[in-house]
This record gives structure tokens, sequence and C-alpha cells, in this order.
């Protein structure tokens, strides 16, 4: 027993020498994101800064980041979830560190209105992530088709939708809505000025009624036939998801069939999905963590990241280094105000949810 | 030797669609590693230039070479351990706890991916709080698991071919004054090398294009090829991929065609 506690003490005592040696960080950051979600030479960049080696693995979807992360021990030291429903619920479960905003020099480079939006659905995300990019819910459409048929239509509202003024003219060329009650609901509920977080039954009714009116002019609810519909020309008004909305633009172009297909993300407000920068509890590097995070808050870094992968961000002063052609891109460079006015969605209580489907079950088939 | 048959017209068309179904999507694949645009989907003229780009994508050559070390790792250890499971299978008799050792063996043949590998991942995390190894997931560890499923396959591929090798053989070499393991060798080893053959490249095969296993027991730096394929799905599949895909089909093409003469000559010599 005694010999015991010796051997003990003195390994305890090894591991705190080891400890004491490794209270400098190695300059190694291990990066865990999507594939090619930076610019080419971001980490590169990095590198040179600050003489930390990255690291840089993919994975093939949010579950996977969860699932590494609960297992603990993952060795990652950043990674780059979405927001809802994701991180909001592993902050829950404490696999991420509060961030050390006293560290992270460039803080106020974030946008207050993207800030602001994720604050309202849920504060705890803020206060262990930075937002990276966003992707929003649109409306993508046949500019030559809406001037024929609906000539003077709004094209930068969900009135193009939602409006049985416009919508009865447009029903002759094909609209369409993704087959997703959330998404839906919330973007009529936008429409008609109401908080798209909402979980009051009326409002949920008042929604429904919008979709009930326009029914008959929609041509199919489908969440990814648009994407080819609207580029070969078959529908000319579609509510869509920004990435494919833009898939359809490029693939209408590339065709050179005539169809010009233009993109949109809503004046009134528009459904985004927001990947954050967020630093597991067990990272073995810390403070490259913070460093990195610093770095990829600067807006000559993030910049470039906007005019590689066509995601938004959530950084002042970006400008000058988007190419024009990105810029006047309303999807991928939306205006501040527009971005004030982009919103989040919350999970929603499980009563709501089936209220939720079964207004959505009674809208899709047509009762 | 061989007599030139006139195939029915019925057995032909079914033999044209039944190739045309397997190979159009590869040949596809193919033609459009040369296709200048963007777009999986759109033709847009031809062009090497992803093949360029390719040699210039760090990330990706990366990933295909730890693939490949991954699989051949895991090919080899795969065939050691599962000819010795074949071996003590098939030659030892009804040995107490045959029975449980073949099915634990082949088990993973029928165990879903996703369960192996997060069992994968709990084991080795727990290994790591208790032991302090591995301290961290990586190349090993994928290997490891790849080992694990892949000695299945082996087992089954090397126990069919023992089962069918004459024992009298082995018994002449012992009458003869061979020792046991010269006799494994000399005399066994070399009649099921086609079996083992084959069963390497199954493993090979099987670690090259695992997504699941591998995802899970990943650690830092060891991104394997499949994953970066499955993570461009969130900006759209880039052709550099179809590259890619089109040289290790290729070197693929090439291993067969080589393999195949081989056992062809070795089968003339015998």
């Amino acid at each position: 027993m005694f010999k015991f506690s010796k051997w003990a003490a003195a390994a305890a005592i090894s591991l705190c020498v080891v400890h004491s040696a490794w209270a400098e960080e190695e300059k190694v950051l291990n990066v865990y994101n999507w594939s090619d979600y930076i610019a080419s030479d971001t980490l590169e960049r990095f590198t040179k800064l600050s003489g930390i080696k990255v690291n840089y693995d993919v994975y093939d979807s949010n579950e996977m980041v969860e699932a590494k992360l609960m297992a603990g021990r993952s060795g990652y030291d950043v990674v780059f979830p979405s927001a809802f429903p994701f991180v909001a619920r592993q902050v829950k479960a404490s696999i991420y560190q509060p961030l050390d905003i006293t560290k992270l020099t460039n803080y106020g480079n974030l946008e207050e209105g993207v800030v602001n939006s994720l604050n309202k659905t849920d504060p705890e995300v803020m206060k262990h992530a930075i937002p990276y990019m966003i992707a929003g819910t649109g409306v993508g459409f046949n500019k030559g088709k809406v001037d024929e048929f609906a000539p003077g239509a709004p094209t930068d509202s969900w009135a193009l939708l939602f409006d049985p003024q416009w919508s009865d003219k447009l029903k002759a060329c094909g609209i369409t809505l993704l087959d997703d009650p959330s998404e839906v609901f919330a973007a009529a509920l936008v429409w008609l000025g109401k908080d798209p977080q909402s979980e009051d039954l009326d409002d949920l009714k008042a929604a429904s009624a919008v979709i009930d009116r326009i029914r008959p002019n929609l041509r199919y609810f489908h969440s990814s036939s648009y994407i080819n519909d609207l580029a070969n020309g078959d529908i000319c008004v579609a509510h869509g998801y920004g990435g494919d909305l833009i898939q359809s633009r490029d693939r209408a172009a590339e065709a050179k069939n005539g169809v010009d297909v233009h993109v949109y993300l809503p004046k009134e407000g528009a459904q985004v999905v927001v990947d954050v920068m967020a630093i597991p509890a067990d990272a073995p590097h810390p403070d490259n963590a913070h460093k990195f995070i610093d770095f990829m808050m600067r807006a000559d870094v993030v910049g470039p990241i906007t005019e590689a992968v066509g995601y938004a961000n959530a950084i002042k002063g970006t400008d000058q280094y988007v190419s024009a052609e990105r810029r006047n891109d309303p999807v991928i460079y939306p205006s501040a105000e527009t971005k004030s006015k982009f919103f989040t969605l919350p999970p929603k209580s499980q009563s709501y949810v089936r209220q939720m489907t079964r207004e959505w079950t009674r809208l899709k088939t047509n009762q | 030797m061989t007599r030139k048959v006139k195939l029915p017209g019925f057995v032909f068309t079914a033999m044209f669609f039944g190739y045309a179904f397997l190979y159009s999507p590869i040949v596809s694949l193919v033609i459009y590693s040369f296709n200048s645009s963007k777009l999986v989907t759109v033709w847009g003229g031809f062009s090497t230039k992803w093949y360029v780009e390719l040699f210039h994508n760090d990330a990706l050559i990366n990933a295909a070479w730890q693939s490949l070390k991954v699989a051949s790792l895991s090919a080899t250890c795969a065939v050691i351990l599962g000819t010795l499971a074949s071996v003590a299978l098939v030659r030892f008799g009804n040995f107490f706890g045959r029975s449980l050792m073949q099915g634990v063996l082949t088990a993973p043949l029928v165990m879903p991916e996703v369960l192996l590998g997060l069992t994968m991942l709990m084991l080795f995390v727990s290994m790591d709080q208790l032991i302090g190894w591995p301290d961290a997931r990586g190349l090993l560890t994928i290997s490891i698991a790849h080992i694990t499923f892949a000695v299945a396959y082996v087992v089954v591929i090397v126990q069919s071919r023992l089962k069918t090798v004459d024992r009298s053989l082995e018994e002449a070499a012992l009458d003869l004054g061979a020792r046991p393991a010269k006799v494994f060798f000399v005399i066994t080893l070399p009649l099921i090398a086609p079996a083992l053959l084959s069963g390497w490249l199954l493993a090979f095969t099987l670690s090259l294009d695992d997504l699941v296993i591998a995802s899970f027991t990943s650690g830092p730096g060891s991104t394997t090829l499949p994953m970066v394929v499955f993570s461009s799905v969130r900006l759209g599949v880039n052709p550099q991929i179809n590259a890619l895909a089109s040289i290790l089909l290729l070197v693929v093409v090439i291993c067969v065609v080589l393999v195949g003469k081989a056992v062809k000559s070795g089968e003339r010599k015998n």
C-alpha cells in the first residue's frame, strides 16, 4: 500500500510537470468544417499571421458533429454547426465552452442586425458561438414571364407569392411553394406583419388563410423540383432555399435557353440558416481557437470567403473585398436592412407542431 | 481452345441492357470530368481544367492519400488476421467455442455500419479515459475499425477456399518431415493465395469507400476521400471529384487487368 501511494505521488507530480509544460499551447489548431467552406487562402493567411498550423477536417452532416462532440474528446478546436436547432440544443448539453469575448478584438465587426435576430431566438447561442455564414430562404422568378403576366409586380416582397392580386395573374405560368410547413407559415406570418416565431393559434389560422386563398394558383408543393423547373421555364415563381435558387439561376444562364431567373430575399424578412463558429468544451487548444475565430471576424478575411462560397456573412465592411457581381446579388450580399429583418426559428412546442401539421395537411390535400 | 458461340438475340439484348445499367453511370462520370462547365448537369464543352485544378487541390489529394494508406494497412492486417482465424476454424477440428468464434467473426457482415461506427467511437473514447490510449483518434483508429469489419469478409473467402484444399497434400509434406509452420508457408499458403488476393482486394475496396465508420472513428488530420466527397454536397459537387474518380477508375482497371493476367498465366503453368 505504502509503495503504491509513493508511485501515485510520483505519477501525480510528473503529471503536474507535464501540464505546466503544456501551459503554452502548441502551435496547432484542429478545425472541423464542411468541405471548401472557406476561401482557398484563408488557412494559409492565418498560419502566416499566427504561426499556428491548421488541420482542416470535413464532415458531411451536422449530426456527425453532434455525435462526435457528444462522445467527447473529439480533438477539434473549432467547429461550424448550424445555429438552430443544433447549437441551441447542444449548448444545453454543455458541449461548448463560453467564448471569452475579451480575446475577440474584432467582436465589434459583427453586424448588429444578425446578432439581434440570433439573440431574439436564443441568447445562449451568442454566448457560445459567432455567426459565420448565412443562407436565406427566398423567392426566385422568371423575369420575362413575370413582366408579361404581372407587369409592375413587387419583385422584392413576399407579396409576389402571397398577394392574390399578383398570384391570380401568375397562376398561368406556374407558382410553387416549399413542402415545408414551418418555412411556409413563417413566410406568410412575416408578410402579414406578424411575428414568425409566434405559436399563437390565431396567427396560424391567419397564415393558413393566406395560403388557402392562393391554393388554387399553386402548381405544387416541393422542396427541390423547382430548381430544374424554374431554370427550364416550366414555372415562373418559386419559393425556395437561397442556394438552390442560385443554382437554378446558374443553370438557366449556362443553358442559354432564354430564361432569365432572378432571386431575392423578401424585404419583409427571410428565414435564414446561420452557421456559427464554436469551441468544444474539451478543445485541446482553446487559445488558438479564440485567435482563429477572431481572425475569422476580420472583414478582409470574411469578404473573400463570401466571394468563394457564395453565402452571406455577418461582418460589417466587407464591401471592398467582394466582387461587384457578388455584391449586386441580393441573396449572397443582402443589404444591412434586409439582414436586420432576418429571422431564425427555434424548435416549436409539440402541441403547436401538431396543429401546424394538421393545417398543412388540410392545405395540401385541398380540403 | 475456346469456341466462338453466337448468342441468341434475347440473351444478347439482356446482356446489353445489363451492362448498360451497370456501366453507363461510370461512363457518364468520366465524360463529365472533361466538362468545362462547373455544373454537373450541363455540358459546356471539352476541357481538362478539372484535372489541372485537382492536382492543385491539396485537401482532395491529401484525403485520397489518407484513404489509400488506411485501405492498404487495414486490408493487409485483415488478411493476416482473417487467414489465421480461417486456419483455426477449418483445420483445428471442433474445438471448444468454435461456433461462438465463427459467429463473432462474421457478425460485422450483418451489423449496420452506423452501429459499428458508434460502438467503435464509444470504445475508443472510453479506452482513452481508462488507459490513456488512443489519446487521439486518427488514421490508426480508422484502420482498426476497418480491420474489424474487413476480417469478416476475409474469413468467409479464405475459409471456403481452405475447405477445398486437399488435406493429403499437407499430410504428405508432414510425412516427409516438414514442420507444421513450414507446411503452412510452403504448401497451404500458395494453395490459398488466390483467396488471399481476392480477400485483400475486397477489404481494400470496402475500406476505400467506407464513409460511416470512418467518420465516427476519425480525428483531427485524418479526413478520408469519401468524407470530402460527401461533405461537398453543401456547396455542390465539384467536377474535380469526377476527375479524381476517373483517375481512380483508371488505376483500378489497370490493376484488375494485371491481376487477371497474372492469375491466367498462373493457371496455365498449373
